[in-house]
């Protein structure tokens, strides 16, 4: 039966060849532009080089303290003395990745300015993430402990700092006046990763801020990774149980409010959730009704061509009634036909977005970034398809099995 | 005539309905998108308000400051010493990190009589009005005798003093925050501090005193115009000998400028684009669909052109038709669009609203004009033989 509807299908394509071009580009670019919003959002939140733990990893972006008497409230990243006395020692993390977040600096070679971005790192921060180098190796405990004034570059800076082909291990480049010893060279990380985008990490024991300071908040974030995925509530849970024993508190505040968070969950919290809300559910639902919104306009459209050709085939569908067939096979047979024929529309709009997608890749308009048509991206695309073609089959669908035999007949 | 149009299209309402809904969400879509471009072009026509050409910033963080005020100003002041010193630097000056493009805010709350305002507050020193090159509208910028004033003196922009005092004279007026009077003696031009294409907001600028350059971490420095590229990286290792221990950044103005402005500009590309292809969707199936419509009327075609209609009527008469199908759409989407002057959603003013329905109004007006020509055509050159021989 659905072979018969496809060769159906088919033979209508090539009827009116301009109805035709009008759905498929309808179909087509609807779903392009549906398809690379997809996969620039998973770009942004599936993990990806070097970031590819962030499934068992939850993260700690910042502190909220409040002086519940008074009204004010102080949100920021925490301090290293807060990562490192309160939790390191929890129980379930594996390792814990120490960083500052990135703040600009200068540096010069011939009279040329190269912008810099500088991360200070502990040790496990390069455990956790799993960054490819090109030369050398990360820096560890032991320059840590001496408080050597060494660096891990990224690519670029030292493409821009020494030239292309040749070594950067062992050199020395200069940023605010000091001489750093380059021990590694990574690949470019895009700055759509902003907890571990840099051009440049430095140990956390040569930060010029002082991380001896026993404050709470100051200018470190923590990446807390589970040995596997399942541990992860565990971690959650042990370290909202943590939260309440963490004193005392900066001067002038009673209440401290901070959440072990999954990676999407950090922004979603600060954008549209709370302290109890994460704003997940929140963020997902207002970007399916965008996309419904934004489908709404071609799917009138797609509703109103497929009632022209319907009527169309008016004398079909009235034969097709005086032998018998019932108004549901009808609807069934025209939606089904209706989704095949999305999904042409479809197939053609993979090929597009393919094509947009390496457009924006080697265009480099997101530096560093690159999007990919994953498995992810082809599964949301498919139930797109699948959306709109039920949405705007169902109508004339049920217009068509309406008609009267007679009159269906009369009409030709 | 007019009645039996209407006549015409209520027979077929039910295929009616579908394009007059289509026409509606074309119509707020456009609305939409005309409302942001309306909105980005007013912003844009406004002066600039100042002068950041050859103006950079120094970002320094982490500094270790000495601990007593008297100290913190020799320090600071040896920082402007040294910049001026150097050939190419015209002025310095001390500023808090809400400085024009950056992406820092500062926001506080003003009360006059009881009302309230939000209101920027830039920390600035004396010589920042003639270091950005400002425009005073009335009374007069800081001068060096304002310091040890009492009540604080304050400058405010023209937005701040618009939102507060109206047409009203604002100079010598007492504002209240925090308790603290600030007594206004000058209005100074707007600066376009977010970019070309944004609103400046309300602000007011406030003298900075010895407490503030403890927390200072912003220095704006004039350069001459034709400062080559090694002067930029002297002037790095000079803040460097200076600013002990510090993490240092200089950036350029223009280039703050450009990155907000491409800030602003990226998502209005990225909308156009979009809607662009939503209408060229919309019109090639609305233009379809008319098509399609008259090969269906045929037989009534031909019998009106028998009985003495000749093919420019036919044609004027679909193209009618077409054009009431979209005042129907029109009105219902104007009755929404309207609502948002009236309601103020998205604090823009009323007039770019209304300018925006205007101008969607007629593009929707010649969308289906240009596509009901073509079918109008092919419909006029029926031949009323032809078509009711086919009855």
């Amino acid at each position: 039966m659905l072979k018969n509807y496809f060769i159906i299908a088919i033979a209508v394509l090539k009827r009116r060849k301009f109805f035709t071009f009008i759905s498929l580009f309808g179909i087509s670019f609807t779903l392009t532009i549906l398809m690379v919003v997809t996969a620039f959002i998973n770009h942004v939140i599936s993990p990806d080089y070097p970031e590819i733990n962030r499934s068992k990893s939850l993260y700690v972006a910042f502190l909220r303290q409040e002086n519940t008497k008074e009204g004010w409230a102080n949100q920021s990243p925490g301090s290293y003395y807060y990562f490192d006395h309160y939790v390191n020692k929890m129980k379930t993390p594996d390792k814990v990745a120490i960083s500052t977040l990135f703040a600009a600096s200068n540096t010069y070679v011939n009279n040329k300015k190269i912008l810099v971005n500088l991360k200070y790192t502990n040790a496990d921060y390069w455990k956790v993430l799993e960054y490819h180098f090109s030369e050398g190796k990360a820096f560890g405990e032991r320059e840590i402990g001496n408080s050597e004034k060494v660096a891990v570059i990224s690519e670029q800076t030292k493409e821009q700092y020494f030239g292309k082909d040749v070594n950067a291990v062992g050199k020395y480049i200069e940023t605010d006046n000091i001489q750093y010893r380059v021990v590694g060279v990574v690949q470019n990380v895009p700055m759509t990763m902003p907890y571990i985008y840099a051009d440049m990490y430095l140990p956390y024991t040569v930060s010029k801020a002082g991380y001896q300071s026993t404050e709470l908040t100051g200018n470190y974030i923590g990446i807390l990774m589970a040995k596997s995925e399942s541990d992860v509530p565990k971690m959650a849970q042990e370290y909202e149980a943590l939260v309440p024993k963490v004193s005392p508190l900066n001067k002038g505040f009673d209440v401290l409010e901070t959440q072990a968070d999954p990676y999407l969950a950090t922004f979603t919290r600060q954008m549209m959730g709370s302290n109890n809300d994460s704003g997940v559910a929140s963020f997902v639902l207002i970007v399916s009704l965008l996309a419904l919104l934004f489908m709404l306009l071609p799917t009138l459209n797609l509703i109103n061509i497929n009632i022209s050709r319907i009527m169309e085939r008016s004398s079909e569908i009235g034969v097709r009634k005086a032998f018998g067939a019932s108004a549901s096979t009808l609807v069934y047979q025209f939606i089904v036909e209706n989704v095949i024929f999305t999904f042409i529309g479809g197939a053609i709009g993979v090929l597009l977005s393919y094509i947009a997608i390496s457009t924006i890749n080697s265009s480099n308009l997101i530096e560093h970034a690159q999007l990919k048509m994953d498995t992810n991206v082809l599964i949301i695309s498919f139930f797109a398809c699948l959306v709109f073609g039920l949405l705007s089959g169902v109508y004339p669908a049920w217009r068509m099995s309406k008609l009267h035999v007679v009159n269906a007949l009369k009409a030709s | 005539m007019l009645t039996h149009l209407f006549k015409l299209i209520w027979n077929k309402k039910k295929q009616n309905f579908l394009m007059i809904t289509e026409m509606f969400v074309s119509f707020l879509v456009i609305f939409a998108v005309f409302s942001m471009l309306v909105y980005k072009y007013n912003n844009y026509k406004v002066p600039v308000g100042f002068d950041f050409k050859d103006v950079w910033v120094v970002n320094y963080n982490d500094a270790i400051k000495p601990v007593d005020a008297d100290s913190v100003a020799l320090y600071m002041n040896n920082i402007r010493q040294s910049l001026k010193s150097l050939p190419g630097v015209v002025d310095v000056s001390f500023a808090s990190g809400n400085v024009p493009f950056s992406f820092n805010t500062n926001n506080t709350e003003l009360n006059n009589n009881g009302k309230k305002y939000r209101s920027n507050i830039f920390t600035v020193e004396a010589n920042y009005a003639s270091l950005f090159k400002n425009k005073m509208i009335e009374g007069r910028w800081y001068d060096k005798s304002d310091i040890p004033a009492k009540p604080f003196p304050i400058v405010i922009n023209q937005t701040l003093k618009r939102e507060i005092f109206g047409n009203e004279n604002a100079l010598g007026k007492t504002i209240i925050q925090d308790k603290e009077k600030l007594k206004i003696i000058g209005v100074v031009a707007d600066m376009k501090d977010r970019g070309e294409y944004e609103t400046p907001e309300a602000g007011y600028f406030n003298l900075a005193d010895t407490g503030a350059y403890k927390w200072n971490s912003t220095i704006l420095v004039r350069v001459q115009p034709d400062v080559d590229a090694a002067f930029e990286a002297k002037l790095f290792k000079t803040l460097n000998n200076v600013i002990y221990n510090a993490n240092i950044e200089i950036e350029h103005f223009d280039d703050k400028e450009e990155r907000k402005n491409k800030i602003s500009l990226v998502p209005l590309i990225i909308l156009v684009v979009v809607a662009g292809f939503l209408i060229i969707n919309v019109a090639l199936g609305l233009f379809g669909v008319l098509w399609y419509n008259i090969s269906k009327r045929r037989g009534e075609i031909g019998l009106r052109r028998a009985i003495g209609a000749s093919g420019n009527m036919i044609a004027k008469q679909l193209i009618a038709e077409a054009l009431i199908l979209s005042t129907l759409s029109l009105l219902l989407g104007s009755f929404f669009a309207i609502q948002f002057p009236l309601m103020n959603v998205f604090d823009m003013p009323s007039q770019v609203y209304y300018t925006a329905m205007l101008l969607a109004i007629i593009f929707i007006y010649l969308l289906v004009l240009v596509c009901a020509l073509y079918p109008g055509k092919q419909a006029a050159a029926i031949m009323p033989a032809v078509a009711l021989h086919e009855d």
